[in-house]
């Protein structure tokens, strides 16, 4: 049983801990060497209790956060608590052990208070490169998980003393643009290293215990508002499935299917009906599917549920072994991260269309629209870009969808033309919108985004990874579906190619990258709008 | 001219505050008359009729204004016209293409772009991040551009073209087309000079929508203005400006009222020998704050106003939705207050006028802090039974009395405070418990003295003006402006030649716009000091660090202080080469002299004599016991508890909490174990007796 503790002491040091987690992602953004942790934001920061349950979180990516509520706890099954000791942090990037993919690297700190842990303070960054057969190691023809790149364990990098030099070593050799990932490594060190100052801050203010039963009541919260957003939904049995539109390695599409059981204030998500794993990287974990299935319940049923360990006991996520859910550790898993948890959630969007469909989107741009341009710039400085495209908003009951954004899993921004021609053997020819994606409906899709890269040297690497090229973005209740995504590369002697979602190509100066990402699907047949000056006319911004 | 008199005039939402000083004789007037939204010209006269002054008295009349900052707000903006270099007229609808919101779904996820399609335009021509010239500008292009810009009606047109901020010479010649056919004209190079086309380009159109607004203001000004009387604004930026500066930069009112404000802390702060503070101003809906260092405001780029991202210097005051209207309710066990307000109408329940949710001005009524006797801003009385009322199904939830409840709801209020105190100066890498705060405005000083407590902070200053602060902040401002350029020049390719150069016309620009006050008051360029600030970040980096008088001729002395900060701030720091991303240059004028007469009164007094001393009395009043942790544990009764008129408190000698100072705008808390000393300024200064400061972890 847990202490008694008041409403508003209860406040406080949530208050207090939720400060501390967006402290830490402030000093990554601000001390991070590459320019996706500072201009795009692709990091998230967390504070754990002792046992690795999640009580505060920045205002990050959601797929990072859900993931991040299991990151502490499997790295305990790894690393019992007696080997931990103040002033360690630890790096870890294992899909396995609580992660997502490898270019997302954990460093976890624990958190010790009169020599007894009382929390975990995690910085999860993404790396621009970890290694692999390609820049920015998306390797989009991997058929095993070795050659996505450096697999980090459990590692102690740093410990009270300061840096590991040997260990560093290993990371930094096994991956390009070491000074760019060293740079990163010790931001995230710094940004744990915020936490436990205010951790201890914390427990001496308000003392031990209660600080511990604050912790306890965060936990209680959560499960509570997650019951009751539950208990709002009808009991009964949900379907809903969607599909990537290939498995990264000449095959079709691959399903993902859900089965919701509601019962009570209780929900199960049987993801057993998903199809075999993929033979590219598109395949995931159970934390992203976790994280997915939290995201639409806070989306759909509780926007205020606090993120919290407790918001996962009313509910229970089944995956099956050997599926693109649950594929062992053999398999690839580079774009699982951001493109199949895209997939999962749409699939427990249609899923509750029967109980919901006024608080749904139609298909947005989910996906990340991935590409990474890796080379060489005049000063002979190696770069590489990792950009993604955001796509049109899929339009809803009462509202257009808006024009190139970010939509459910991730919320990454984009990098600046300024800034890529700054710092990058690229110029950007043009940035529009891309006229007539967005699907028809009584209300439209958004436009997704028209870009165009040209090439500043030879021998570029260009990796694509992204979903919404062969199947569109869906239309609701009679909404057209938007437009698909498309890159082609225009060459400099006047040749077109198309650039297919998950590849690799060398590219040469004065060849032009063309993207076109994705509309959102429209909501509500067009013949229901009323009023005759809107029918037809082009979507105005 | 006139005979003497400084004044300083703050047009805030609600009331127009006003401060003249008169350095010679040290004679000092002060009042609070309601603002005219209507008429805010006329609001001016009759503030200064409020103190018993003609303008013509007036030498240098300072204003601080709300009009830009409620316009952007309110959406009340001029039809803008947008050209940009040929492939990017969209980038105003693209943006940064992150939504505001992560999980509801409900809400547009981003803000419709301030210019549509019909009015963006292009231009032929194109430069490199260098300056470089890649496309010459095509003026058929722009002939062609310039007809269909006038169809469209507007008087007002941005201009923001890629790589502006390398070289201007493109958008110069688009303006000097521009200029003959339009009145208001603003250039993205000029507005703010700096990388990312989205943030600049969005600056830029919010800038040309207010120039008319602006201009409009500035002329009836002008045109009732005595010839003699010399006219100054307030600017974001912390400073006083000219008004034909910002004809052309109206953003730079922007900010206009909470930066005056903030200058009035880092004066007292200066004057204290106070070398870190941070200010604390709490109003109905939200609270301000803000780090103050060495007397001057922390300066930030980048803020968003309604919606809109704004991007160029201004003090970094940080706002948060935590007032006097903040509503209080149970979440699932939490005691959550605000982000929703009850507003100015109906308001608090205890404004009587038919508000029931409970707010932190109910919660202070009920504590007995507010005298529910008193009349409040006019012919508003508080009503002590609405408060009660409002709170009671709240305290029932949680099985707590109604002052227990209302202790609660101050002091998960407090806690939201404390968090943006930690947030600024986090940010910093300052450790806030070793400032002063600086508390001012309407409720700022009932909630100081704990949230310090709560902070970790033992020193607390309720300034003397405390409730028209800005106002003073305006008649103590120094002539000053910033500006900031981006430069990019790596430690390893250095350019001291393009240094100079950039320095030299940051130099120039500034100069032109201290021509015309220098000019008035027959002094000489001589007088002007530069301030420089250089922004330095590693290669790779993106927040810059910010580097006080940087030491260009001595670059390993440069990087070298620039690494001490950084591992300062971060806790780590490598030889890696370094990278000079911007310049910021602050031009200023002498400060005037100082307006500090003694103070044996209070400012209300002189106002007219309108406001009779309160009689002291005592009243019963509830404090959270020192050091719980527990509201339960709070203690079981009322503290019979002295009140005090601010005026009447006698100079140097201390007061031991508890204790309630009012003056005619504001009411002090000074609880039990705090202890209040008026200095002879006026300033009273608060020890908040913690005993450790608890400055080492």
């Amino acid at each position: 049983m847990t202490p008694h503790i008041d409403p508003i002491t209860l406040e406080v040091i949530r208050n207090a801990l939720s400060a501390a987690a967006e402290e830490m992602s402030l000093v990554v953004m601000r001390s991070a060497r590459s320019p996706l942790l500072r201009e795009a934001g692709d990091l998230s920061s967390a504070i754990t209790d002792a046992d690795g349950f999640l009580v505060a979180q920045g205002r990050d990516v959601p797929m990072h956060m859900g993931v991040m509520s299991f990151t502490v706890r499997e790295f305990l099954k790894r690393v019992p608590k007696d080997r931990l000791a103040a002033g360690d942090v630890w790096l870890l990037n294992l899909p396995e052990v609580g992660g997502n993919h490898l270019p997302d690297v954990k460093a976890i700190r624990p958190v010790f208070i009169d020599g007894v842990i009382r929390g975990f303070a995690v910085s999860l960054a993404h790396w621009a490169d970890t290694g692999g057969a390609v820049p920015g190691s998306y390797v989009p023809n991997a058929t095993d998980a070795w050659a996505e790149g450096l697999r980090i364990p459990p590692l102690r990098v740093f410990t009270a003393d300061g840096i590991d030099r040997e260990k560093l070593d290993i990371i930094l050799c096994n991956v390009r643009s070491p000074e760019e990932r060293k740079g990163d490594i010790l931001a995230q060190m710094a940004a744990t290293r915020a936490a436990d100052e205010r951790l201890h801050q914390l427990f001496a203010r308000h003392g031990t215990e209660t600080t511990l039963a604050a912790i306890a009541a965060i936990h209680d919260r959560a499960e509570a508002q997650m019951r009751s957003a539950i208990r709002d939904i009808p009991n009964g049995v949900y379907r809903g499935e969607d599909w990537l539109d290939d498995d990264a390695g000449g095959g079709g599409p691959v399903g993902v299917r859900v089965k919701v059981t509601i019962a009570g204030d209780a929900a199960e998500f049987d993801f057993t009906g998903t199809d075999d794993a993929a033979r590219g990287p598109l395949n995931t974990t159970p934390f992203i599917t976790a994280a997915s299935v939290f995201y639409v319940m806070k989306a759909l049923f509780g926007p205020d549920i606090q993120p919290s360990g407790g918001c996962y006991r009313p509910m229970r996520v089944i995956t099956r072994p050997g599926s693109l859910l649950e594929p062992g550790i053999e398999r690839p898993v580079v774009g699982g991260n951001h493109e199949t948890s895209q997939r999962i959630a749409d699939a427990i969007f249609k899923a509750f269309e029967p109980v919901c469909a006024e608080r749904l989107s139609a298909g947005g741009a989910t996906t990340s629209g991935l590409l990474l341009f890796g080379g060489r710039r005049a000063d002979g400085v190696w770069t590489t870009l990792y950009e993604t495209h955001g796509g049109g908003e899929g339009a809803r009951i009462d509202r257009d969808g808006a024009d190139v954004i970010r939509v459910h899993m991730s919320n990454v921004m984009n990098t600046p033309a300024e800034v890529i021609e700054a710092e990058y053997p690229l110029r950007i020819d043009c940035q529009r919108l891309r006229q007539g994606s967005g699907g028809a409906g009584r209300h439209k899709g958004g436009m997704g985004t028209h870009r165009e890269y040209r090439i500043m040297t030879d021998d570029m690497s260009v990796t694509s990874m992204f979903e919404r090229r062969v199947i569109p973005p869906y239309g609701l209740r009679g909404g057209h579906d938007g437009q698909a995504f498309a890159v082609n590369v225009v060459r400099a002697q006047g040749t077109t190619e198309t650039m297919t979602g998950k590849t690799n190509m060398r590219l040469n100066t004065d060849d032009v990258v063309v993207v076109q990402s994705c509309g959102g699907g429209g909501y509500g047949t067009p013949e229901e709008i009323d009023d005759p000056d809107r029918k037809g006319k082009s979507h105005e911004t | 001219m006139g005979n003497g008199w400084q004044v300083g005039i703050d047009i805030g939402g609600t009331f127009t505050d006003i401060v003249a000083s008169h350095p010679e004789t040290g004679n000092t007037r002060a009042a609070k008359v309601a603002t005219r939204v209507d008429d805010r010209v006329a609001g001016v006269l009759a503030a200064l009729g409020a103190v018993s002054l003609d303008w013509a008295q007036v030498d240098d009349l300072i204003l601080g204004t709300t009009m830009v900052t409620n316009a952007i707000v309110e959406n009340d903006l001029a039809q803008v016209a947008l050209i940009t270099t040929r492939g990017f007229g969209d980038t105003l609808a693209i943006g940064r293409q992150n939504r505001r919101h992560l999980y509801r779904l409900d809400l547009p996820p981003k803000a419709t772009p301030q210019v549509p399609p019909a009015r963006r335009f292009e231009v032929t021509e194109r430069l490199d991040h260098r300056g470089e010239v890649l496309t010459p500008l095509d003026m058929g292009s722009v002939m062609a551009v310039l007809d269909q810009v006038a169809a469209t009606g507007v008087r007002a047109v941005a201009v923001s073209l890629l790589h502006s901020y390398t070289d201007p010479t493109h958008e110069e010649a688009l303006a000097t087309h521009l200029r003959k056919r339009f009145d208001f004209v603003a250039l993205s190079s000029q507005v703010n000079p700096e990388a990312r086309e989205y943030e600049r380009t969005a600056t830029t159109v919010l800038s040309a929508s207010v120039m008319p607004l602006a201009a409009g203001h500035l002329d009836r000004l002008d045109a009732i203005k005595p010839a003699h009387s010399r006219l100054h604004l307030f600017h974001s930026a912390g400073g006083m400006a000219a008004p034909s500066v910002l004809r052309d930069l109206p953003l730079g009112l922007a900010m206009s009222g909470p930066a005056a404000g903030v200058a009035a802390a880092g004066h007292v702060a200066d004057a204290l020998g106070i070398d870190q503070a941070l200010s604390f101003d709490m109003g109905g809906t939200t609270t301000d704050v803000c780090l103050i260092r060495d007397g001057q405001a922390a300066v930030t780029s980048n803020r968003t106003l309604g919606d809109r991202p704004m991007r160029q210097p201004m003090v970094a005051v940080d706002s948060i939705g935590a007032g006097g209207g903040s509503i209080a309710r149970l979440d699932h066990g939490a005691l959550v207050v605000g982000p929703q307000s009850a507003g100015a109408d109906p308001g608090p329940a205890c404004y009587g006028k038919g508000g029931t949710q409970a707010t932190v001005s109910d919660a202070n009524v009920v504590l007995g802090y507010l005298d529910a006797g008193r009349a409040l801003g006019g012919d508003l009385r508080l009503d002590a039974n609405a408060a009660r009322r409002a709170i009671a199904p709240l305290a029932a939830n949680m099985d707590m009395t109604v002052e227990q409840a209302a202790l609660g709801i101050v002091r998960v209020a407090n806690a939201a405070m404390t968090r943006a105190l930690g947030r600024i100066t986090v940010e910093q890498g300052i450790d806030g418990r070793a400032c002063t705060l600086l508390a001012f405005g309407g409720a700022g000083p009932m909630h100081a003295v704990d949230v310090a407590k709560e902070f970790g902070i033992s020193r607390v200053i309720i300034p003397r003006f405390s409730s028209m602060f800005s106002a003073l902040g305006c008649v103590s401002a120094q002539m000053r402006y910033t500006r900031q350029q981006t430069l990019r020049m790596a430690s390893t390719d250095w350019d001291a030649r393009r240094l100079n150069n950039v320095r030299d016309a940051l130099r120039t620009r500034l100069g032109e716009h201290l021509a015309e006050p220098l000019k008035a008051r027959d002094q000489s360029t001589s007088t002007i000091t530069i301030d420089e600030v250089a922004l330095i970040r590693y290669r790779g980096q993106s927040y810059a660090i910010e580097v006080p008088d940087p030491d260009f001729e001595d670059r390993t002395a440069l990087g070298a202080a620039f690494q001490a900060l950084h591992n300062k701030l971060y806790g780590f720091a490598t030889d890696e080469p370094w990278e000079l991303e911007s310049l910021r240059m602050v031009a200023s004028l002498p400060k005037p002299p100082e307006t500090t007469g003694t103070f044996a009164t209070q400012p209300s007094e002189r106002t007219g004599g309108q406001t009779t001393p309160c009689p002291i009395k005592s009243t019963p009043c509830w404090f959270a016991q020192a050091n719980a942790s527990q509201a339960n544990a709070s203690q079981t009764g009322p503290l019979d508890t002295p009140r005090h008129d601010r005026a009447s408190l006698p100079v140097g000698q201390p007061l031991p909490g508890p204790l309630v100072v009012e003056d005619a705008f504001s009411t002090i808390i000074v609880p039990p174990g705090a202890t209040l000393t008026p200095d002879r300024n006026g300033h009273l200064l608060i020890d908040t007796g913690l005993i450790d400061t608890g400055t080492t972890t």
